[in-house]
């Protein structure tokens, strides 16, 4: 007697079990073969590193940076560097007025191109605690290469803080055009002499590199900004 | 009975059809993640609004020679200068740079920075009587310094209302 294929026979339900054993060892694929590459000395040599890495410059030299090392078991290479070390002393001391040199720019030292954004912020602190009812506009971080590397996003953007994306791709091993040049502390604080006296301005930079691959989507995955990518050439939505 | 297996059967497809799609969306976290590193830094300083000044004076052949000096550290300020002495005498003044107010002030024409000093304000003593010898002389220079300001174009003012006096 022909056995029938039934709804319902023992059959169907091994066959089904048998489809699920299969979707289960295929989703488990990838993670082999990734397992293979890790571990396989012959295979080394032959995949590509995608490591990505990024440093915060301030007049042209490296002041952090946090590199990812895939060789180096999967770790981070980081350091965090301080602004303005040094600058002023007793001995030079600071001149309001006076624009000193502040250049901040961002070196893509990973090993795949990169899209990256600048955040500065700048506020006032005096006696530990942070004041805003302290102008952050007289501390001047003038901006650089705006429209010409860097583009400013408005919508991000406040009195303390300015948010800026580099418009095109950080090719490996490349560093930005600067996205500052100077920095002076406004003479105007004078007018108020009490209230600045003793106070300390701060100023912070976060530099963010995303993979250029996907970058449109990877940039909103990760920054939750949207762009548009043009032939490597960024700009906000 | 039919109605019975044809639940089962609908059961049984559903249940490893969900199964199927929980095992497929298992790896859509891992095929979104992207490549993203970061890096921070931050520094300041704190500002001291202080102002330091001192008066040097060198007298010789009945003239007074005074320079004012604004001392490293110190905020810029403007500076003005006048001298006093009895009836008997008249003063004169001369100095680059050095321009006489209508209230009898020399008012120096820069800014002094911290860490420089004014050109000298040379003032000279007339009429002394004979016999009056150099160390009897009694001419009192004072001067009064205020801090520079700057209105909202950015120029730099003088308010002498408000000021530090210095003998």
């Amino acid at each position: 007697m022909r056995t029938k294929l039934k709804f319902g026979s023992p059959k169907l339900t091994a066959a089904l079990f048998i489809l699920a054993g299969v979707l289960l060892f295929g989703s488990s694929i990838g993670g082999a073969s990734a397992a293979l590459t890790y571990f396989s000395e012959s295979y080394r040599s032959q995949v590509e590193m995608y490591d990505i890495g990024v440093t915060l410059n301030e007049n042209g030299k490296g002041i952090s940076k946090r590199d990812y090392q895939s060789y180096s078991d999967g770790q981070w290479e980081e350091g965090v560097g301080v602004l303005l070390e040094n600058r002023w002393s007793n001995e030079n001391p600071l001149k309001l007025g006076t624009a000193y040199e502040e250049a901040v720019s961002v070196t893509n030292s990973g090993s795949i191109d990169q899209y990256v954004r600048v955040s500065l912020y700048k506020y006032w602190v005096k006696n530990g605690e942070k004041r805003q009812d302290l102008d952050p506009d007289l501390i001047e971080l003038n901006l650089a290469n705006v429209g010409s590397g860097w583009i400013i996003d408005a919508s991000a953007s406040t009195a303390e803080r300015t948010v800026l994306y580099y418009n095109r791709i950080l090719g490996v091993g490349e560093t930005s055009v600067p996205a500052t040049n100077t920095l002076t502390i406004s003479a105007k604080v004078l007018d108020e002499e009490e209230q600045y006296n003793g106070a300390e301005f701060r100023i912070e930079a976060e530099v963010d590199a995303v993979q250029t691959h996907n970058a449109e989507d990877a940039i909103w995955s990760a920054w939750g900004r949207g762009v548009r990518v043009n032939n490597g050439s960024l700009s906000l939505n | 009975m039919m109605d019975m297996k044809k639940r089962n059967i609908f059961k049984n497809i559903f249940l490893v059809s969900f199964a199927a799609v929980l095992i497929l969306t298992a790896g859509i976290g891992k095929a979104s993640a992207y490549f993203t590193t970061y890096a921070r830094a931050a520094g300041g300083y704190r500002i001291s609004i202080d102002y330091d000044t001192e008066i040097e004076e060198k007298f010789s052949d009945w003239k007074k020679r005074v320079v004012i000096k604004n001392k490293d550290g110190s905020q810029p300020v403007y500076v003005r200068a006048r001298a006093f002495c009895g009836e008997e005498y008249s003063l004169t003044y001369s100095g680059d740079k050095w321009t006489l107010g209508k209230d009898g002030y020399w008012y120096y024409n820069d800014i002094l920075y911290g860490g420089s000093q004014t050109a000298e304000l040379v003032v000279k003593i007339d009429k002394i009587p004979e016999g009056v010898e150099e160390a009897e002389l009694n001419v009192v220079v004072i001067y009064e310094y205020t801090p520079v300001k700057y209105n909202q174009d950015g120029k730099p003012y003088a308010d002498w209302s408000e000021r530090g006096k210095i003998e």
